[in-house]
């Protein structure tokens, strides 16, 4: 795996997607979590076509700018790259933009990075945490 | 003798050696897990394990000793 794949996902914003709904605001717009979301299943996208079976990407770190609102029905299209591979930590970068048009409106930009695990070695320690300190 | 220490903070996963073992180059002792990784800690200098100073959940600080090795 090397830097330079990308994937892109596409959304309409339905009341589903709403900082109101999603408990993270009180308006009917896009939520921060939403855009979030959209932007690692960009990154999950990029890169789970090239990690080996029983492998899979989790998140660990986000930086993220929501530059704009988006009101119900608008359609976004947030495009990943993986700009970092450094061992099994990825390193992204991600732009999210209103679909659809000839004009380059940003609604959100950001960097997150994610972390290669054996899926399920890392469900066992997840569902195994009583050994761990509060 | 050779002292293993944290090379990060990590919570300790599991403890694969126990004190008095003979371990070898490559050996796995401890297995650490930070920012959702395992990560093992391996023998470098073979030798016999006399000292494990950590145990399963602890938290380890970087520059913290694990193990010696002698």
């Amino acid at each position: 795996m090397s830097a330079g794949l990308r994937a892109t996902v596409r959304a309409t914003v339905t009341e589903a997607d709403t900082a109101q709904a999603m408990g993270s605001g009180d308006v009917p717009v896009l939520g921060t979590p939403r855009l979030l979301a959209l932007a690692e299943a960009a990154c999950c996208a990029a890169v789970a076509p090239h990690l080996a079976l029983g492998l899979t990407s989790v998140g660990t770190s986000a930086a993220l700018e929501h530059r704009q609102a988006s009101p119900l029905g608008a359609e976004i299209v947030v495009e990943a790259e993986l700009t970092e591979v450094d061992g099994g930590r990825l390193v992204f970068g991600f732009i999210a933009r209103v679909a659809d048009t000839s004009d380059d409106i940003v609604i959100g930009a950001g960097t997150l990075e994610r972390v290669v695990v054996n899926r399920t070695r890392f469900l066992a320690r997840a569902a195994a945490p009583a050994s761990r300190p509060a | 003798m050779a002292e293993v220490r944290a090379e990060m903070v990590a919570n300790v996963w599991q403890v694969v050696a126990s004190e008095g073992d003979s371990v070898a180059e490559g050996d796995t002792l401890v297995i650490l897990e930070s920012m959702k990784m395992e990560i093992p800690v391996l023998v470098e200098d073979p030798g016999t394990l006399t000292k494990l100073a950590v145990a399963e959940g602890d938290v380890v600080q970087e520059g913290d000793l694990i193990a010696v090795i002698e």
